[in-house]
């Protein structure tokens, strides 16, 4: 500990925090502009200036760490005066006229740190020089007009999402934003994640959105889980009058702490599907709208006919409620065995299977992925889907972190990958093998294997690579203490078990999509094959349907669909029932690591939509069945491949 | 003591800040009955008193000859200068042009308009008023007190004036003071 005094407050603080910190920490405000909690601190703003005792001139307390007894002023006329006139150069340099800006008004950090000076104009004028503007991109405007060369989206794009694409080009007055090497950010190697947007303390990178659509004192803020993969991000949904504004990365989360992908983040303000708005029901050849009691009549009547044979799907993206209702309904009380998932345990079943003959838990959490040294990844693509713990992955490497990629496909990651090992078809398993065989072979080996060395020529040689690309993997793998190796699915998981042993390595699968595991842990993952089902009930919500399950949709007589938007499922089906989305219903979801986490509503549903949970509760009474609630219960029922939090 | 005498007048502007002086409502009575308005572009007066008033207030940037001798002379005229609105504290809109050369923003004004026909012509009687670089009122003349907005609100309008009514200089902060 050290003990500072700030404006004459002796305070003791840790050693090593910088003084802006130590102040923040103790309700001391000091304006800052490049400063933001989550990226490396930076001078550049020069707005949080303070004058410490002994200095020859004022000290960016952003920068400065504090010192055992050092005495700090942050009140004074000078480093008011000092303020004043940082604002003043920083207003000066570029296009900063508030009226026609789309920040202006509460969410500029600029315009609040002049107001928070008393400023009522700028002493020096503008200098009108234009600077480039980029709308090329199809979710962000860059806007170097009012950029103020913070360099946070800077930071952000490298030190969060470890992408690297946001630098400056030119020095001093003339720097500017560009992507790349300056070419437009919608043809650059951008994802689309939008950190350097929700960074931003100005209007310099916008987002086409939700611009001028409300103001942060203008919108509701529902803090809620994303659903677009089973990493499970936390995110504040912004929405006004009751309809979507933005999504942004929660900070506060410890899971993902502010940091989204293009699919939490943007892909969710771009659906344009039409909305199924009322029950529809097939007579005389076409569906025609009809009420809820008719709709659900018909369906339990359909269902009572079919007796067992019926077909029951519903999507991984719907919360646990859901999902365990409807297993209830289908498998335990129609007695249908054919209920299954979207996935069909595609991603799951395997690692399941796994776990249930070891009958423990065997992955662990993605914290462990973001302090590995050395990261292994087998067919899985982190910059396909679960894009975020590919960004744990990415943003580690520059601190030396090695990466390891074993694919036959193109995998994303492989331009940053230290070891590229793209084994022949269906030779994953030998690769591993060899790979064991060349850790052994290097001496590294620190678990068993009955693996030898002498293996390492006949494994290599059905992999169509060579000896060497091994012992260059091996290397790679074990360079770092505790290694991670993420893979898709199980299918190699024997192997890659005894791996992960042999080196003293963790585990973890991706599962796919939101629910998986959940579906997993209440045994939905069963292949979808329709043999002479009478009746499909498919629960789609908001989630698209595979070709292959609209094709075997389409081989049923009769076909029910509870679903948010039109689409081939909802053409062929009997009968339509209009589903909420996912902003529009409450709910519980695991994610990869097993941690269960609750969705919350940020949109009020048309009133003639009703969540999954709402309309299989709704069947179950109309069939005169009774459902319990009680998914933690069964959750934790069977053994999973990471431990479930309670 | 003499009511203080007020004039006003609008230079580059859309005239939106002396609508907004408008929008204070019956408080605009108080105001009247606290000073003496003279010249302002919603009295008859042209020109401030020639023998001066106390507060002169300026609306609008200074984009030409003309709006610069108009601010000129209100300055000579009076003792405490206002600007009012981000057109005169910053150059606000009409600033935009400064983007731009002159001639580039009176082509496209002029000839490329689309309310334009094929015989567009940039006016050039030498009686009109010469476009100049936009610039914000203190860089013309020396300005006492900034009250920005676009428009700034009825309430920081009032408070504005009936500050300098009571013989002080107003100090904008927390709700009255918005450059927005």
């Amino acid at each position: 500990m050290a003990t500072i005094t700030i404006n004459d407050k002796k305070l003791e603080v840790p050693d090593g925090i910088t003084v802006l910190r130590a102040a923040q920490a103790n309700g001391i405000d000091i304006p800052t502009l490049c400063d933001h909690p989550h990226l490396t601190p930076y001078g550049g703003c020069r707005l949080c200036l303070v004058e410490v005792e002994g200095a020859r001139t004022l000290q960016p307390s952003c920068t400065l760490p504090v010192a055992n007894n050092m005495v700090v002023k942050t009140d004074t006329k000078k480093v008011l005066d000092a303020r004043k006139f940082v604002l003043t150069l920083i207003f000066s340099e570029r296009n900063h006229f508030c009226p026609y800006c789309q920040v202006s008004g509460g969410d500029c950090e600029l315009q609040n740190s002049a107001y928070g000076e008393g400023m009522t104009h700028w002493p020096l004028s503008p200098n009108y020089k234009p600077y480039p503007m980029d709308a090329s991109h199809p979710y962000i405007i860059m806007e170097n007009n009012r950029c103020i060369l913070c360099r946070r989206c800077v930071r952000a794009c490298g030190e969060l999402v470890g992408n690297y694409t946001l630098g400056f080009e030119e020095r001093g007055a003339n720097s500017i934003l560009v992507a790349d090497t300056g070419v437009p950010l919608g043809e650059s190697t951008c994802i689309s994640c939008g950190a350097c947007v929700q960074v931003c303390p100005t209007g310099a990178l916008i987002d086409r959105w939700s611009a001028y659509r409300g103001r942060e004192t203008q919108v509701d803020i529902t803090n809620t889980v994303c659903v677009g993969c089973s990493v499970g991000c936390k995110v504040n949904v912004l929405t006004r009058n009751n309809s979507l504004v933005r999504i942004e990365g929660d900070w506060d989360a410890e899971l993902n702490e502010g940091v989204l992908c293009e699919v939490g983040r943007f892909e969710p303000m771009s659906v344009e599907c039409e909305r199924i708005v009322t029950p529809l029901v097939r007579k005389d050849g076409s569906l025609k709208a009809a009420t809820w009691d008719e709709a659900i009549a018909t369906v339990a009547a359909e269902l009572k006919k079919a007796a067992t044979n019926v077909a029951a799907l519903i999507s991984t993206r719907q919360p646990v409620e859901a999902i365990y209702g409807f297993k209830q309904l289908f498998a335990e009380k129609i007695g249908s065995d054919l209920v299954t998932t979207t996935e069909e345990g595609a991603f799951t079943a395997d690692a399941a299977a796994f776990a249930d003959s070891a009958n423990k838990a065997f992955e662990t959490d993605l914290k462990d992925l973001q302090n590995a040294g050395a990261v292994m990844v087998v067919d899985a693509d982190l910059t396909g889907g679960h894009q975020v713990a590919g960004f744990f992955i990415k943003r580690k490497l520059a601190a030396g972190t090695n990466l390891l990629v074993l694919d036959k496909k193109e995998n994303g990651l492989n331009n940053v990958a230290h070891k590229v090992l793209k084994a022949s078809k269906g030779a994953n398993a030998d690769a591993i093998k060899a790979l064991m065989a060349a850790v052994v072979k290097l001496g590294l080996a620190k678990g068993k294997t009955s693996i030898k060395a002498a293996d390492l020529d006949g494994f290599a040689a059905a992999t169509g690579l060579k000896t060497d690309d091994f012992l260059d993997a091996a290397y790679v793998l074990t360079s770092a203490e505790h290694p991670v190796i993420v893979y898709d699915n199980g299918k190699e998981l024997d192997v890659l078990k005894e791996l992960a042993d042999l080196v003293e390595g963790k585990l973890i699968s991706l599962k796919g999509d939101a629910n998986s595991l959940a579906a997993s842990q209440l045994h939905l993952e069963k292949a979808l094959k329709i043999n002479g089902q009478k009746a499909a009930f498919f629960a789609l919500g908001d989630d698209d349907a595979s070709q292959k399950a609209i094709q075997e949709f389409e081989k049923v007589p009769f076909k029910v669909v509870s679903a948010s938007y039109a689409s081939a499922l909802t053409s062929a089906a009997d009968v339509v029932l209009p589903a909420t989305n996912w902003l529009e219903q409450d709910g519980h979801y695991i994610n990869l690591e097993g941690k269960v986490q609750e969705a919350h509503k940020a949109l009020t549903p048309a009133e003639d939509t009703h969540s999954t949970v709402q309309t299989i509760s709704a069947l179950a009474d109309k069939m005169g069945i009774k459902l319990d609630d009680n998914w933690t219960k069964e959750i934790h029922k069977r053994v999973s491949v990471v431990e479930i939090s309670k | 003591m003499a009511k203080p005498k007020v004039s006003s007048d609008w230079l580059a502007g859309c005239a939106g800040c002396h609508m907004s002086l408008l929008d204070m409502d019956e408080r605009i009575a108080t105001v009247v009955s606290l000073v003496d308005l003279r010249a302002t572009p919603i009295t008859d007066f042209k020109h401030p008193d020639e023998s001066g008033v106390d507060v002169g207030i300026l609306e609008g940037g200074v984009n030409n000859t003309a709006n610069e001798e108009v601010a000129k002379r209100m300055r000579s005229r009076c003792k405490i200068l206002v600007a009012l609105g981000d057109c005169a504290v910053f150059g606000g809109v009409p600033a935009m042009r400064n983007f731009f050369t002159i001639e580039e923003s009176l082509k496209r004004a002029y000839v490329e308009s689309e309310s334009t026909d094929d015989s567009g012509k940039i006016p050039d009687d030498p009686e009109l008023a010469v476009p100049t670089k936009v610039h914000a009122l203190q860089d013309i003349v020396p300005v006492d007190v900034f009250v920005p907005g676009c428009p700034p609100s009825a309430d920081a309008i009032f408070f504005a004036l009936s500050e300098l009514a009571q013989g002080r200089i107003p100090d904008l902060k927390g709700d009255s003071l918005a450059w927005n």
